[in-house]
């Protein structure tokens, strides 16, 4: 048994001990012998198909049935018995390309520990979080970045949460970089932890909005003017969401103009911003 | 090692093919549990098509548009996200464990309570997002309230794959395992750390990092592991060919592990974080690139003598494609990590691209390589014709790819128009450089949204083919599952 287990083994170029377990199981369908079986897959014999204990059995592995044309009539439709659920031979799973003698099977792995791998993902995030996620975050100095916080009203906060919950956040910044592209749109801004700060701009930064725009224009556009999406809100939460674009003013200069006198429709228009060009406070 | 080989031990499902699809969906062997999670999947996937439709048109008809871009998107990635490419994923798990291990999946009813779970939780979210109960922030713009319950049951593949596992019967580990294993504890943990951040307490800066962790994350510790390593699986079986190189296999999976953060923190380049993490995510970027590639390059070397024979194997192709694109997703990430490239493209469209393809494209071509050809074997049915997943490649292919170039190409003339305004001084007035980019971008846009229709009708192809196969398919010989006797009594089964 062991000489002719060591041969197959050698013969299929796995480990001894699998093939002993797929040889068991292969005989047990078969009718075979498991010395039969070592010996044909040592010696490159060929094995009789498995005799099927039902009528109909499926074999998807190894003799997958013709197709057939109708699919309304299943071909694998052995009529199970509830007792049988489970098939308790002892046999282990047999490699899947043991139908043919003398290749090797493909989903043959090595011996590790599961364990371990659990242990070093999970020790690798923890390690990505803290250096990616927590070092950022931690409050840091920005070199020529304003730093304060700008101090909103009761009202404009319950308008920032109206910011967030439309999603306004998924199209407008609230940063300003030290960067170029960036020149215009008013003091550079990093630290304020009380804006929304934002990852796409869609829209234009609005980190300086309401330095820029008047409270009367922020109404407008917020309701539908220039291609801005019309949000339907209740009077309350408009005059929050006003409230804060227009306190969200880090370079806290007037808007140019009387705001009461502003008239949107003599902005020139953006595409699909939110803000009307404006005199910029930073050029 | 597996798959076991036959055994007249239980009823196929296609002996149970009837018009109640509910039969499909109730208890009975794991396998089932596999086919559920792909079922309720496809259909996910066909409404975050929709919902992804709704953003694409927004972002160039917003005043059109009957709802805005910011909850058109985090309706999308919730659907897409939670509802397709989580529960495909833990189905296509469902479908290997026993296969890989030679243990019965355990509790079996817990996974179909996560599949039950998830679903709820996913409607709930959407509905909430719809009333305006939101946070706003991508992706998925929720409250900090609604994340709990979802956490909760993100924990349970976790449990059902390493309950499995200690009690498998193959001691040797094929290296689809890792991916799994892998998965399945970061998935929770990434949703843990997102959680944490959108908590009222932490400030904008660290909620920031903390979404741009968890979108990165997802796409590389989820989307790529898992779908990467239930692809090595499949190539294997299906093809009946070795694995060209576990060694390789085993640097795709550590190196895409290590690259999880830090294309998130590298979208905020110049922005608020400390100097360092601007040079760090650059250079360690670079892991996603490597491990995107030895995946691809893996599957390629293991090909070698046998592209052939992927004329009638659709799903072998779909799981191929999906790879080479994430290698192609992995490149662009990279190179826009580097500060210089970062300037002009970061806040931009080209990173909206990035993510767009690594899930509509890269994900569910994954997805599709796993459950197109694991359908028959848990099924018993495959689909009658092969022309709908051959359509889904296609049209998938160029779709998301005509989005991903159109969105792309988007990026780089706002970022351009910004830069070269400002340096020009052409442009004097506040917004004036956005206006201009995004104008010159318009264009673009409107193609995006065409191809968003094309890759749509992927998406449908994609369904069509996962619930036609199910319900309508021709009906073939089907894997049964065979174990041990120390598996019938464990008390936990339902035997």
């Amino acid at each position: 048994m062991s000489e002719l287990s060591a041969a197959a083994a050698a013969a299929l170029g796995i480990p001894e001990a699998i093939v002993q377990r797929s040889a068991a199981a292969r005989a047990e369908e078969t009718g075979m012998t498991v010395d039969d079986v070592l010996a044909a897959w040592a010696g490159g014999g060929d094995i009789p198909p498995p005799t099927a204990p039902a009528s109909a059995e499926p074999q998807a592995e190894e003799e997958p049935a013709a197709p057939t044309d109708e699919p309304a009539e299943p071909v694998a439709a052995p009529s199970p018995t509830p007792t049988a659920a489970i098939e308790t031979s002892g046999a282990p799973p047999v490699p899947a390309a043991s139908s043919l003698p003398g290749k090797p099977p493909v989903l043959v792995g090595e011996e590790d520990n599961p364990i371990a791998v659990l242990v070093g993902a999970v020790g690798l995030l923890v390690a990505l979080f803290l250096v990616g996620v927590i070092g950022p975050a931690l409050p840091a100095e920005n070199p020529g970045a304003r730093t304060s916080d700008l101090p909103y009203t009761e009202t404009a906060l319950h308008g920032q949460e109206i910011y967030q919950s439309v999603g306004c956040a998924s199209c407008h910044t609230q940063m300003v970089r030290p960067v170029v592209a960036d020149v215009g749109l008013g003091a550079v801004s990093l630290n304020d932890t009380n804006q929304v700060l934002g990852s796409r701009r869609f829209g234009p930064d609005l980190s300086n909005v309401g330095a820029r725009v008047s409270s009367s224009q922020i109404e407008a556009i917020i309701t539908g003017l220039d291609d801005h999406p019309a949000l339907s809100l209740s009077s309350e939460d408009l005059d929050a969401l006003v409230a804060y674009m227009s306190e969200s003013a880090t370079l806290a200069e007037t808007p140019p103009g009387d705001p009461s006198e502003a008239d949107p429709s003599d902005e020139e228009p953006a595409p699909e911003g939110e803000t009307p060009t404006e005199e910029t406070t930073a050029s | 090692m597996l798959p076991p080989s036959r055994s007249a031990t239980r009823e196929p499902l296609a002996a149970t093919q009837t018009a109640d699809i509910r039969a499909l969906l109730g208890a009975g062997d794991e396998d089932r549990v596999a086919v559920a999670h792909f079922l309720v999947g496809a259909l996910f996937l066909v409404l975050a098509g929709v919902f992804q439709l709704l953003a694409l048109f927004s972002l160039r008809f917003a005043g059109l548009s009957p709802i805005s871009y910011g909850r058109a998107e985090s309706m999308a990635n919730i659907t897409v996200m939670l509802g397709f490419l989580v529960l495909t994923l833990s189905g296509g798990i469902y479908y290997v464990l026993p296969r890989l291990t030679g243990a019965r999946l355990w509790r079996k009813e817990l996974a179909y309570l996560g599949l039950l779970g998830v679903s709820g939780l996913v409607v709930v979210d959407l509905l909430a997002v719809v009333f305006g109960l939101g946070e706003g922030r991508q992706p998925l713009g929720l409250p900090w309230w609604l994340h709990l319950p979802m956490l909760a049951v993100l924990t349970i593949p976790f449990a059902v794959t390493m309950m499995t596992i200690r009690r498998r019967e193959e001691k040797r580990t094929f290296v689809t395992l890792w991916f799994v294993i892998g998965g399945v504890a970061w998935l929770p943990l990434l949703y843990l750390v997102y959680t944490a951040g959108n908590l009222p307490f932490v400030s904008s800066l660290g909620a920031e990092y903390s979404d741009l962790f968890f979108s990165a994350g997802f796409v590389t510790l989820w989307v790529f592991t898992v779908g990467s390593g239930l692809f090595y699986y499949t190539l294997v079986k299906e093809l009946d060919i070795p694995l060209a190189s576990r060694q390789l296999a085993s640097v795709g999976f550590w190196s895409l592990g290590f690259a999880a953060a830090w294309w998130g923190s590298a979208q905020l380049v110049f922005g608020p974080g400390p100097g360092w993490i601007d040079g760090v995510s650059a250079a360690l970027g670079l892991a996603f690139l490597i491990g995107a590639l030895a995946n691809a390059a893996n599957a390629s070397v293991t090909l070698q003598g046998h592209w052939e024979e992927l004329g009638d194997k659709p799903g072998v192709v779909s799981g191929v494609v999906g790879l080479y694109l994430g290698v192609a997703v992995a490149i662009l990430a990279a190179f826009s990590a580097f500060p210089s490239v970062g300037s002009i493209t970061a806040l931009t469209a080209y990173w909206e691209a990035i993510e767009y393809v690594a899930l509509y494209g890269v994900g569910v071509l994954l997805a599709a390589g796993v459950v197109f050809e694991a359908l028959p074997r848990v099924a018993g049915r495959e689909p009658a014709t092969l022309d709908r997943p051959r359509s889904f490649n296609r049209w998938t292919v160029v779709g998301v790819g005509g989005v991903t170039v159109s969105m792309i190409g988007a990026g780089l003339v706002s970022g351009y128009s910004w830069v070269a305004g400002s340096n020009s001084a052409a442009y004097v007035n506040a917004g004036e450089g956005w206006a201009a980019g995004a104008g010159s971008a318009e264009v673009l846009m409107l193609v995006a949204f065409g191809f968003g229709i094309v890759a749509f009708i992927g998406q449908l192809a994609y369904a069509a083919t996962v619930i036609g196969t199910v319900t309508a398919g021709r009906a073939v010989s089907q894997e049964v599952l065979v174990y041990g006797p120390d598996d019938s009594d464990d008390g936990d089964t339902d035997e």
